[in-house]
């Protein structure tokens, strides 16, 4: 029977499980993420980079040209944890400025138009809600950060063998592990830049100034001060640390590795907190 | 008989100031597709107990259940069996009203499918049929309260929550509300907690009614029951010699007081068939001039309720008859 003529009969059938609908929120904001042009060209311009290490990869695999080349070229040129950390650099910039695209448009629209209250008179927790946000983000991100790394490390390992493998298993785990890291802490500041304020541009610029402006105020405060401590305010420069210590490269000066990760994590729960404040289904004014 | 919402001395504070100071009450049936009214002035915590009742807060004493489910502590189960409507603009404003419904739908367990089809039949239903593709955002003020009424039935909950559903209607639109309304409780079985502050808008559709002020439960009722006891209370107008009709009519045992010129205020006992009345008046040869049931309005009720009227008519003719019967045993003032 046409819809038209239906009339309405309230529904007895059987429901859907409890994360299947948690699962709901990241499917439709993919959909509506993916139809926004600015998006896809990002998306896509975040993955030439990939590419074109892949690319090297095949080729330092390949060509004889480059296998031949004198020992300290070579060294320069091979597939290490070096190659991996600037792959992982450039890689975590294109995931910040997706997030400043993506992140936005999830929480403040929501809030603009006092839609928390219809979420959460469904079976749906706030901490369901932020996690819906989250994984939203997770998967929009990993799309360009660890699931291209990954790519990459097999197929390095694929071309350079079993005993690169062995000897080299631990890159995996660390663009796997860091990449992970990092999306959360991008993810937690996008989506508390949206909670924060109700206007989605402003959010946007807010979690690009939030990376980029601490990063500026981190070096000044370095080079003033005459100390090191001043990169623990760019999150970038503190899981850069990290990184390095995860792919066995030699890190960059600064703050040792556990100090860096426990700011990482300081500023998650701040994050949190912001969140836990700002997503409630009614604001009460006391 | 499971009552849809049962609430024992629930108290919520907000800060330091107490909203609930200790509520009671049971109401609704469950399955049985009641209407419940929640009246009260600005700031009674009417809004406040909807969003208790929906676990948005945490009680400080007593407890509040749904179709059995304590709201704070089983919220999730609450929420599965209740839809709400909220009272200000509530939507995402670039979704299409067919995507806002799917999303709805989906997050209160329909499958996906299922939840598409619903959608479209919802939203045919309240009269968006015709809108349904375009977005929220370009929706006027009655199509965004029927689109938020669509969301709250799109999943077919058991309990309704519908706060302030008529506010900004026009009269055609605010009709058209309130048949859904009271197609959702008699043909559906849906049991509908309905906050208004328009008296009329309860009156015409709840079975029951709460009035609340100041966090306090002032008056609770059930109106089919009032309106029954209202059909006891007539006002009397009639030519001829009366003198005989108080000697009739205390036969029959009702409680009269006449006002002269023939006018009459009675109160009839319960089972009395209004017929007597009118075959009593033909025996003593009176011509009926007016035979009118005298009415509590809700509003009086309210009122009343609220301290702004101390009796309501009812009341008063009620107590003149009773007065009057103590004076003269034939109701003569």
């Amino acid at each position: 029977m046409a819809i038209y003529k239906r009339g309405y009969e309230r529904y007895q059938g059987p429901l859907t499980s409890h994360w299947t609908r948690v699962l709901v929120l990241p499917r439709f904001a993919w959909r509506r993420l993916f139809q926004q042009r600015l998006v896809l060209i990002l998306m896509i311009a975040s993955l030439i980079w990939p590419l074109l290490c892949g690319l090297f990869i095949y080729l330092s695999n390949r060509l004889d040209l480059l296998q031949s080349l004198p020992g300290d070229i070579k060294n320069m040129l091979a597939i290490n944890g070096k190659f991996f950390l600037i792959f992982m650099n450039v890689q975590s910039v294109f995931s910040v400025l997706l997030a400043a695209l993506a992140g936005p448009g999830l929480i403040a629209p929501d809030l603009a138009n006092n839609a928390l209250p219809l979420y959460f008179s469904r079976p749906m927790t706030r901490v369901d809600y932020v996690a819906a946000r989250i994984a939203t983000l997770v998967g929009l991100l990993s799309l360009v950060t660890w699931l291209p790394g990954v790519l990459l490390f097999w197929m390095q390992a694929g071309m350079a063998g079993w005993t690169w493998f062995t000897k080299n298993w631990y890159l995996g785990a660390g663009i796997l592990c860091g990449f992970g890291a990092w999306i959360l802490v991008v993810s937690l500041v996008a989506l508390a830049c949206s909670a924060y304020v109700k206007w989605r541009i402003v959010a946007g610029g807010l979690v690009l100034g939030f990376f980029f402006v601490l990063a500026g105020v981190g070096q000044i405060m370095n080079a003033v001060l005459r100390v090191d401590w001043g990169s623990l305010l760019n999150p970038t420069q503190s899981m850069n640390i990290i990184w390095s210590a995860m792919l066995g490269v030699e890190p960059p000066s600064g703050p040792g590795v556990w100090v860096c990760a426990g700011v990482l994590i300081a500023l998650a729960v701040l994050l949190g907190l912001v969140l836990e404040r700002k997503l409630r289904a009614v604001e009460v004014i006391s | 008989m499971t009552a849809a919402i049962e609430i024992d001395n629930l108290r919520l504070k907000l800060g330091r100031r107490e909203i609930l100071k200790g509520i009671s009450c049971r109401l609704g049936v469950s399955g049985a597709g009641k209407a419940i009214g929640l009246l009260g002035p600005n700031g009674a915590g009417k809004s406040t107990l909807i969003q208790t009742l929906l676990g948005f807060h945490r009680p400080h004493a007593g407890s509040a259940r749904i179709f059995g489910f304590d709201c704070h502590r089983q919220a999730r189960e609450v929420r599965s069996h209740v839809g709400y409507m909220p009272e200000s603009d509530s939507f995402i404003a670039n979704l299409t009203a067919v995507s806002f419904l799917c999303l709805m739908g989906e997050l209160s367990g329909l499958p996906a499918e299922t939840a598409l089809e619903k959608a479209h039949e919802v939203l045919f239903h309240v009269g968006l049929g015709e809108a349904r593709y375009r977005t929220l955002g370009t929706y006027s003020l009655g199509m965004k309260q029927m689109a938020k009424l669509a969301q709250a039935i799109v999943h077919g909950p058991d309990l309704v929550i519908l706060d302030e559903p008529t506010n900004g209607l026009d009269p055609s639109a605010r009709l058209r509300m309130l048949k859904l309304v009271k197609e959702m409780k008699d043909e559906h079985g849906m049991s509908v907690v309905l906050c208004s502050h328009l008296l009329r808008d309860v009156e015409e559709v709840c079975d029951e009614v709460v009035i609340l002020k100041d966090g306090l439960i002032v008056h609770q009722s059930n109106l089919e029951e009032e309106r029954r006891s209202n059909r006891r209370f007539v006002e009397l107008e009639v030519s001829g010699d009366d003198s005989a009709l108080a000697a009739h009519l205390s036969a029959l045992g009702a409680e009269m007081v006449s006002e002269g010129g023939g006018r009459w205020r009675i109160v009839l006992p319960l089972e009395f068939e209004i017929a007597r009345l009118w075959q009593v008046t033909a025996q003593l040869n009176l011509g009926v001039r007016k035979l009118t049931h005298r009415r509590d309005s809700l509003e009086e009720i309210f009122l009343k309720a609220v301290g702004h009227l101390q009796a309501t008519p009812q009341e008063r003719l009620h107590a003149d008859a009773v007065a009057a019967e103590e004076v003269s045993p034939h109701g003569h003032l």
